[in-house]
């Protein structure tokens, strides 16, 4: 089958396991499920087919696999949608296959298949067991299978759809259509047990914040459509018209037509990438099923910020050469605070996936910060390393909330938190794969050096900072990796090393393989996938070359050059990543069961202020929430259309019946009606009674009067008629 | 022959007399009486007038004798309504006479 | 190929309420399914207007001309291009399906099916009429019975005031602001009608679109007005009417009383058609008849239309009655569709016009089918649950989850989501708009946020939280005749959302001549 044919058949298994789902299988778990995996095994066959070939092609960058057709009357024209998969697109449905499929089959364990239904469980809320009474007619907490469990497969599937759909965009409005229909998953996953009113808000939380960005994003893609009449990436990225849009001045004359757009695109990354400042939905979206916080803020939705970001690239960099553009000066400024400023709150959660949420965004903003120095192939090596590792910790962490609700169960103290790592510990020898796992994850996130994926791909973005002289971003990286690092030890001392600090940690339980399979898989991916970029000269060594690098690197049309080794920026590497491993460990391995973290006294003020996250949801509710609230019910509805508008249609409303009654008071009661009509009646009246008099029935009188009248005529005719 | 004039005053005054009596008699049939005059004078009135001006004609003959056929038919219906109304009123006077009032 | 096929469209509804009034009175079901399957005429006879309409041919095909009023020179000229058969498909595919909705109607069906088809008439006309006469007719036809519509059969509670001592109920306000306001704005209309006809000497629009826009010598002037003046005053006349209709903020607040006290069925054809009218009435006679003037004044309207987007958007964010957050939600996309026909009256004749106005009457399209849906939907909740409070409500998803997935998918199209059918017409519209109204166009993604903003509210405080109490087992779910009232709009928004090209080509075409001939 010809690949372009491939290409455009690869997101549609999800989509259509998404409908045959909602409409007609969704009472039947197993067959759900089985629609939904096959369907993501489709696609992933589908995607690792067009990869291979894709590697096998020579200069992918020139001649990739392209395909359109018209889509759009507009005027004369159309705008024309279609494929491409050029060595980013296919690095990108590389990762998405499998993080994808991995986080699939972990759903199925997940959501408990094959348990029974739970004694209390509705739609809406988590499953909180059931009872089995076993052969001896013992009574045993089980954990029970999830009510909605056949809608979550519908769910992903969509997700996965619109995730593949922006991968192989050949244009800007694909990409912003994969890209909402992801914002709407999210919404729909996040708050995927509605019933909860803290998933409820945490949905709209996110579809809102992302939607901030997406407004700013829809402008910009707008513009440059307007610009270049057309949004296929293949047509902007040419040399003409990108000279054209850096040079021409835009409607804000202190930005080139290609620094706003990049902009307004980057903003609408900085909303999807949970960027500061619309990171604060990231957090919240803890609230759905884990499988949920894998595929979102590791593997798809979040990445996709980032890939956007770097699919248009050429945009952005275009007309500062070596230096930065000012989209590029806003990604490195962001990218980096970002960094820092996630990392020094994960310090201090409890939840464990509140602190993989805030690395995540950490994670996030390293890669923004490399696109803003022009680090372009260690971007998107960091973006697929990060994808699997980070997958890789989420899934690792869903595990050991299965595991530490198994005890829950047992001890039936439903009030613990199965989520706070304070209540955990020593679950590495009762959980045995879910802790090598995780350990390998924990590691590549920390960039432990050599042997695992995150330290090549971290180790390039900061090689590449210094290297281009960039000392801030450099310098914030690093602590941003050295904090990273040691929330990462403090993440996995608190949780597996060390003794069970509760009753239920003490009987948790390893997951199925459903759910254990996934996290292997990814983790030889965490591990093995970096070797694949090392650098040519690394250590002044003659290494074979860097395939990553060369592969994806041809994708723009001035492949960048790689940089030269500098032993400085290594060193950095392996000091923040083993210091901040080995104080992470030391800090935390002694934490005894009701102690609190050892962090709090130590730093004092500055420790409340993490643990808030720096007050941020406050800041925003008394900022922009509230007001939006006021200006919406009272001032536009109640007080502009109620009182304004309506109070002076009413003035109208009053003014009829006040004309009307007016008129009828002032003209047709006293003149018509008095004066015309009952006057006329009166002055008859008045005037009849008056002359009846005359009529006095005496004959002589009559007589009289007629001979009177004669003698008056006869005078009159006298004097008037001429002879 | 006398002058023309002197029939026609005196015509004239019987006329007035007769009127006088119309407007100034109680008694409907004196009133009726004052008709008759008036007639009267008109006929001589209208006789003078044919034999002096145009003898031969016969308008003035066939006018005056209109009007004693007028005047006849006319006393006959007064007096019968005056009785009528005497038979009902049981008075002549027509000044009690004077129901066909406001 | 029937010769008089629009006069057939035009006339099926009304002869199909003559043959209601014969029917006995309290037959509810035969009367029913007489309204819906007469009803059902009319579409399918649209439906192969479309398929014979040639999209490639340009200007007004299906065209009929009979003798009206000689003395006139006005005539029965009837005759469609792709925008008026968008909107004539639009028209006859929303009746039957309002009608479905109606079967819930028990009291005095007979009448008010009579209303409904007459109705459909009125609105009919309108689209297809070609001369200005015929035109004012069928536009006045169109708001009688939807004056009774809602007097009638509205809402039974609540209550307005005027004054503090002058309280009237909530139907009876809303009828009679809808009647007497829209009516104050046909008053103006007539008046620029009469204007035109006898300053130019014909009501026949193909003429006069030809004609009027270059017009240096009147025949009969009225009053001996210079003819700038009776330009002027016929422009003014005619953006009021339609500004009233669209509606154009700040002349909408009719809509959210009108709608929110109609019957659901009211409602669905309101907002699905009736305001489409306005905007109609701008494409068809304010831009082609007055480029100059519109261009001047289209700043202005952009500006109202901006304040249409984003006052909407944050009224339907301030609601707690579901259905006035629909009614807002409507104020706020047909800002959307001003906003394009600003843009277009702006640049008339570029290509970024075309785009605008391609958009726009997607727009018009689009909002009549999720408008229709989302009306109808509350009604299916409000018919249940007796209440249109969001606050009565919640967790309603475990117990309706079918009508909660058909209420998110219709809420999705209604904010716009991509794949949808909204997110088509709004990015052509901004797509068209921002090179010619930047500003506007910049100002107006306030109220696509605040879109998001409301429509989730919406589904928060309905299916989502804890269920309240009060109506586990007193709330049914949504039945087979309210999915199959349903199913065609949602099959409608997934396949333009998709694929759009089926109607887009053919808007595309009228839109594309109507700027090339406009100048």
């Amino acid at each position: 089958m010809a690949t372009e044919t491939i290409i455009w058949l690869i997101p549609l298994p999800p989509l259509l396991a998404f409908f045959l789902i909602v409409l007609i299988t969704n009472r039947v778990k197993w067959l759900s499920h089985s629609i939904a995996v096959g369907a993501a095994l489709l696609s992933f066959i589908g995607s690792m087919v067009v990869f291979f070939r894709a590697i096998g092609v020579e200069h992918l960058g020139e001649h990739p696999f392209e395909a359109s057709v018209r889509w759009l009357a507009t005027g004369d024209t159309s705008l024309h949608i279609g494929i491409l998969v050029d060595p980013l697109a296919a690095i990108g449905l590389f990762f998405v296959a499998w993080t994808v499929l991995m986080i699939f089959i972990y759903s199925v364990g997940y959501h408990n298949f094959g348990q029974p239904k739970g004694d209390h469980d509705r739609p809406g809320l988590p499953p909180h067991g059931a009872t089995q009474i076993d052969a001896q007619g013992h009574k045993h907490a089980v954990l029970s299978v999830e009510p909605m469990y056949s809608r979550f497969f519908a769910f992903i599937g969509l997700f996965a759809f619109g995730m593949y759909t922006l991968v192989i965009s050949d244009n800007l409005l694909t990409l912003f259509v994969g890209w909402e229909i992801m914002g709407l998953c999210s919404y729909l996953l996040i708050g995927f047990w509605f019933q909860k009113p803290a998933a409820r808000a945490a949905a709209i939380k996110a579809f809102i914040t992302t939607r901030v960005g997406d407004v700013f994003m829809l402008l910009g893609v707008a513009y440059l459509y307007s610009q270049t009449g057309t949004l296929s990436f293949r047509t902007i990225f040419t040399e003409g018209t990108l000279k054209h849009l850096a040079e021409q001045p835009s409607v804000l004359p202190w930005f080139s037509i290609a620094g706003l757009i990049g902009l307004l695109l980057f903003i609408g990354t900085i909303g999807k990438s949970a960027q500061w400042p619309l990171h604060v939905w990231l957090p919240d979206a803890m609230e759905g099923p884990t499988p949920v916080s894998a595929m979102i803020h590791a593997a798809t939705m979040v990445s996709a910020g980032v890939f956007m970001v770097i699919r248009i690239f050429p945009l952005l960099s275009v007309g500062a050469e070596h230096g930065m553009t000012s989209a590029m000066f806003a990604m490195g400024f962001i990218g980096s605070f970002t960094a820092l400023f996630a990392a020094t709150i994960a310090v201090a959660q409890r939840d464990v996936k509140r602190v993989l949420a805030y690395s995540t965004i950490s994670q996030l903003g390293y890669m923004i910060a490399a696109l803003g120095v022009g680090a372009y192939v260690a971007a998107a090596f960091h973006l697929v390393t990060h994808a699997f590792f980070k997958a890789l910790l989420f899934l690792g962490s869903g595990s050991v909330i299965h595991g530490m609700e198994h005890g829950v169960l047992h001890t039936g103290d439903h009030a613990m938190d199965p989520q706070d790592m304070f209540n955990m510990g020593g679950l590495r020898r009762k959980m045995p794969v879910t802790f090598w796992t995780f350990l390998a994850g924990g590691l590549a996130l920390s960039g432990f050096p050599l042997i695992t994926a995150g330290f090549w791909s971290k180790d390039e973005i900061l090689a590449d900072a210094f290297a281009h002289g960039y000392w801030l971003v450099f310098l914030v990286l690093a602590l941003a990796a050295l904090l990273t690092a040691f929330y990462t030890a403090r993440q996995i001392t608190l949780t597996f090393l060390g003794e069970p600090r509760t009753e239920e940690a003490r009987h948790a339980q390893e997951t199925p393989w459903t759910m254990t399979l996934p996290l292997v898989v990814l983790a030889i991916f965490a591990i093995g996938f970096g070797w694949v970029g090392i650098p040519e000269d690394f250590l002044g060594l003659h290494l074979p070359a860097n395939w990553f690098h060369e592969f994806v690197g041809g994708t723009l049309a001035n492949p960048p050059e790689a940089i030269q080794f500098n032993f400085l920026p290594l060193l950095t590497s392996f000091v923040v990543s083993l210091g901040g491993l080995g104080l992470g460990y030391w800090v935390y391995k002694g934490v005894k069961a009701g102690s609190a973290d050892p962090l709090e006294k130590p730093l004092g003020r500055l420790y409340v202020w993490i643990k808030n996250k720096w007050y941020h949801d406050e800041v925003y509710q008394r900022l922009f929430v509230d007001p939006a609230y006021w200006l919406s019910e009272q001032f536009a509805y109640l007080f502009l259309d109620r009182t304004v508008i309506d109070g002076f249609l009413h003035l109208f409303a009053r003014l009829g019946p006040w004309i009307g009654s007016s008129l009828r008071q002032y003209i047709d009661l006293p003149v018509i009606n008095g004066l015309i009509g009952d006057g006329s009646a009166k002055v008859t009246q008045t005037l009849g009674r008056n002359l009846k008099v005359v009529q006095t029935g005496k004959v002589q009188q009559y007589m009289l009067f007629a001979l009177i009248f004669a003698l008056i005529t006869l005078v009159y005719f006298l004097f008037t008629i001429k002879p | 022959m006398i002058p023309l004039s002197w029939y026609l005053i005196f015509s004239a005054g019987l006329f007035c007399i007769g009127l006088f009596g119309v407007l100034s008699r109680r008694n409907a049939v004196a009133i009726l009486m004052g008709i008759e005059l008036m007639l009267n004078a008109v006929n001589v009135n209208l006789i003078a007038f044919w034999r002096y001006l145009d003898p031969e004609g016969i308008s003035g003959q066939a006018f005056a004798i209109m009007v004693f056929a007028v005047a006849a038919a006319e006393v006959a219906v007064g007096l019968a309504l005056v009785i009528s109304i005497y038979r009902r009123r049981n008075t002549v006077v027509a000044d009690d006479i004077d129901l066909m009032k406001w | 190929m029937v010769s008089n096929l629009l006069t057939l469209i035009l006339f099926t509804p009304t002869l199909a309420a003559l043959v209601l009034f014969f029917l006995p009175g309290n037959e509810k079901k035969l009367l029913r399914w007489a309204a819906f399957l007469g009803s059902l005429i009319p579409l399918g006879l649209s439906i192969a207007l479309w398929f014979q309409f040639k999209v490639s041919q340009p200007g007004f095909q299906f065209e009929e001309r009979y003798i009206w009023y000689e003395a006139l020179n006005s005539s029965y000229h009837l005759g469609v291009d792709g925008l008026s058969l968008t909107m004539v498909l639009l028209t006859t595919l929303l009746t039957p399906l309002a009608v479905l909705a109606s079967f819930s109607i028990t009291d005095r069906v007979k009448p008010y099916m009579i209303l409904f088809l007459l109705l459909e008439t009125g609105m009919l006309g309108v689209f297809m009429a070609l001369d200005l006469l015929l035109f004012f007719v069928f536009w006045e036809i169109g708001l009688i019975p939807m004056y009774f519509l809602i007097n009638q059969w509205g809402s039974e509670k609540g209550e307005r005031e005027i004054t503090k001592t002058w309280k009237v109920p909530a139907r009876t306000y809303a009828s009679f602001k809808f009647l007497i306001y829209t009516m104050a704005g046909s008053l103006g209309l007539l008046l620029a009608i009469q204007m035109i006809g006898v300053a130019s000497g014909t009501y026949d629009l193909t003429e006069l679109f030809k004609l009027w826009p270059k017009i240096a010598e009147l025949k009969n002037i009225p009053l001996g007005l210079p003819l700038e003046t009776v330009k002027a005053i016929a422009f003014w006349a005619f953006v009021v009417a339609f500004a009233l209709k669209v509606p154009v903020w700040p002349f909408h607040t009719w809509l959210p009383d009108a709608h929110t006290e109609a019957p659901t069925a009211g409602s669905m054809i309101l907002a699905g058609v009736l305001l489409k009218l306005g905007a109609y009435g701008f494409l068809r006679l304010v831009l082609p008849l007055y480029p100059a003037e519109a261009q001047r004044y289209a700043g202005g309207l952009a500006f109202l239309a901006t304040m249409a987007i984003i006052c909407g958007a944050f009224a339907a964010y301030g609601q707690m009655d579901f259905k006035r957050l629909v009614a807002y939600s409507s104020v706020n996309h047909m800002g959307f569709v001003v906003l394009g026909i600003a843009a277009a009256a702006y640049a008339a004749g570029t290509q970024d016009a075309v785009i605008a106005l391609n958009g726009a009457v997607l727009q018009m399209f689009n909002h009549g089918l999720s408008a229709a849906g989302m009306f109808f939907l509350v009604g299916v909740v409000y018919e249940r649950a007796h209440t249109r409070d969001l606050a009565d409500y919640g967790g309603l998803f475990p117990l309706i989850p079918v009508y909660g997935g058909i209420l998110i998918f219709t809420s999705l199209a209604s904010l716009g989501l991509p794949g949808l059918n909204g997110f088509i017409s709004e990015f052509l519209v901004v797509r068209g708009s921002w090179p010619i109204l930047t500003l506007p166009t910049a100002l107006s993604m306030i109220g696509l946020l605040f879109t998001g903003a409301y429509i989730l509210k919406a589904i928060k405080h309905v299916l989502h939280g804890p269920t309240n109490p009060t109506w586990i087992g007193h709330i049914s779910e949504i039945n087979s005749r309210e999915i199959f009232v349903m199913v065609p709009l949602m099959v409608l928004i997934l396949w333009i959302g998709v694929w759009p090209g089926w109607i887009l080509n053919v808007i595309n075409a009228a839109m594309n001549t109507m700027m090339k001939t406009m100048f």
